[in-house]
């Protein structure tokens, strides 16, 4: 009999409890953030699509051997002070962005961006060309580089 | 409904209409006026549940359709529904399905018929309103049971026996808690039960006697489970993990179930401010110049309550549904009665 009436009594307080703490959040501001136009602060080291300058790289192929499913592309032509820089692609649809890539540099070339929308509607879209070879054809050798005026030197 | 006879036989002349073409062109207007109504705030409650379902959860609502916080979002739920392939299963008997929707949109409708919503406009001025609006109010469970069976699923028929044994429970505690507010009044006639409630928010039928204020959260708590919402809906849920009565229904079938709901708690939440909150009277005497829209809001006001209820409080299981309507409610009901009734022959109004 008794238990009953603490039946009731637990069910209405319970209930009172679980009204007032929803009631409350009438007055906290939603987390929800309106994307695009609000966007979430990233991490400094966030890993994004990855960017390589091409005013520092030296095609030295660290990066495309340090990738675990080889997505770098790069071609070369000639030897020596004659080596240009013919191509250099990423194919981001095989990236993991494990950013082993940017761990070899000797340049800091290749860094991770904190880009992420970068949504296509063609596959073939998503390699990126960093050097348009109909443009430019980029030297390779150190000395050529200061020569053409070409090369930043890299920050300790 | 008087007004709209005189309008019309003004309109066409004195005795150019027979007094009952005008009397049924006076009740096809106003039917299908209020259907319109109906249908707009069945869809503007779509809408409002969902922002009030985000702002609970710390989210916004519908942000994006219609530039303002996702108010066509409604509109395009609608065009969505109406969109969707009319499918009857093979062995369900044609007739009671195709039926069970009209007759539980149907259920709502006639009981909008009798609710007062200012001292001139009544589309039907009963004297028996309120016990017709609860005894219409029950097409609604012949709708549930005829859908269940029809759908040729036994799991459709699980949902709509629970549903159906829900709300045929949950009508007792749900009329006796306004038998109290009938004694007061001596009437049944929805009109007289708000005009006696005039004069400022303390002769609200709430506050003027303590066994009507439990009486009120008896009726709340009663119309829950009346309407299937909230911590009462088994057999929707019923859709959730298995099927429910409506699985069956697709399309514009599913759209009448989807209405009558919100048409439903709409009715009952009118119902709530007519009997207990003053009806279209305001709290303060000298603010009585919107009679229609203060009942609106104090409707609208109750089914936010409705709406935080719901979303606050988990799902009951239908046989402790069933001990709370019948060992809880009803006698915590039957002793508002007696209560009440004690209460005014002490304080000398009976």
């Amino acid at each position: 009999m008794v238990r009953y009436f603490t039946d009731i009594w637990q069910a209405v307080s319970s209930a009172a409890v679980g009204m007032s703490i929803t009631i409350k959040h009438i007055w906290k501001k939603p987390v929800t953030l309106q994307y695009p136009e609000e966007r979430q602060v990233l991490p400094p080291r966030f890993r994004g699509f990855v960017h390589n300058d091409m005013n520092k790289c030296d095609a030295c192929q660290i990066c495309a051997r340090n990738c675990p499913v080889d997505c770098i592309y790069i071609e070369t032509e000639g030897k020596g002070k004659d080596r240009w820089l013919t191509r250099y692609a990423i194919d981001y649809n095989k990236c993991i962005w494990c950013s082993l890539c940017t761990e070899g540099c000797p340049t800091s070339s290749i860094t991770m961006s904190h880009d992420y929308d970068h949504s296509v509607y063609f596959r073939e879209s998503l390699v990126y060309e960093y050097v348009d070879p109909t443009v430019q054809k980029i030297p390779c050798h150190k000395d050529m580089r200061v020569e053409l005026g070409f090369w930043v030197m890299p920050k300790p | 409904m008087q007004l709209l006879t005189e309008m019309i036989r003004g309109w066409f002349g004195p005795d150019k209409m027979s007094d009952q073409w005008v009397i049924i062109w006076a009740a096809v207007t106003l039917a299908t006026l209020m259907f319109i109504v109906m249908a707009l705030c069945a869809l503007i409650f779509t809408w409002l549940e969902r922002k009030v379902a985000g702002i609970i959860q710390s989210r916004y609502g519908p942000m994006r359709t219609g530039r303002f916080h996702g108010w066509a979002q409604a509109v395009a739920d609608m065009l969505k529904i109406l969109g969707k392939e009319d499918i009857i299963p093979a062995e369900a008997n044609r007739f009671y399905f195709s039926f069970a929707p009209i007759l539980v949109l149907l259920g709502s409708l006639l009981a909008w018929a009798a609710i007062p919503w200012s001292p001139n406009f009544v589309a039907a001025d009963l004297d028996l309103g309120l016990f017709y609006i609860f005894a219409v109010s029950s097409l609604v469970i012949i709708g549930i049971l005829m859908a269940g069976w029809a759908s040729n699923n036994k799991w459709a028929l699980y949902g709509a026996a629970r549903g159906a044994a829900q709300m045929v429970s949950y009508e007792i505690p749900l009329a006796l808690a306004c038998i109290p507010v009938v004694m007061y009044t001596g009437s049944l006639n929805p009109s007289d039960i708000v005009i006696a409630q005039q004069g400022g928010i303390l002769n609200w039928f709430i506050f003027r006697n303590p066994f009507l204020f439990v009486g009120f959260f008896v009726y709340f708590i009663a119309s829950i489970a009346e309407t299937n919402r909230g911590p009462f809906d088994m057999p929707e849920t019923e859709s959730e993990l298995v099927a429910g009565y409506h699985t069956e229904y697709t399309g514009m079938r599913f759209a009448f179930f989807f209405l009558s709901e919100y048409a439903n708690l709409f009715l009952v939440s009118l119902i709530a401010a007519m009997v207990f909150l003053g009806g279209w009277w305001a709290p303060i005497p000298g603010l009585d110049f919107a009679p229609a829209l203060t009942f609106i809001i104090k409707g609208v006001l109750m089914v936010l309550l409705n709406m935080w209820v719901r979303w606050t409080l988990p799902r009951v299981r239908v046989d402790q549904l069933m001990h709370l309507c019948w060992k809880v409610m009803i006698p915590l009901s039957l002793i508002c009665v007696v209560g009440a009734g004690l209460w005014m022959m002490w304080r000398g109004q009976a």
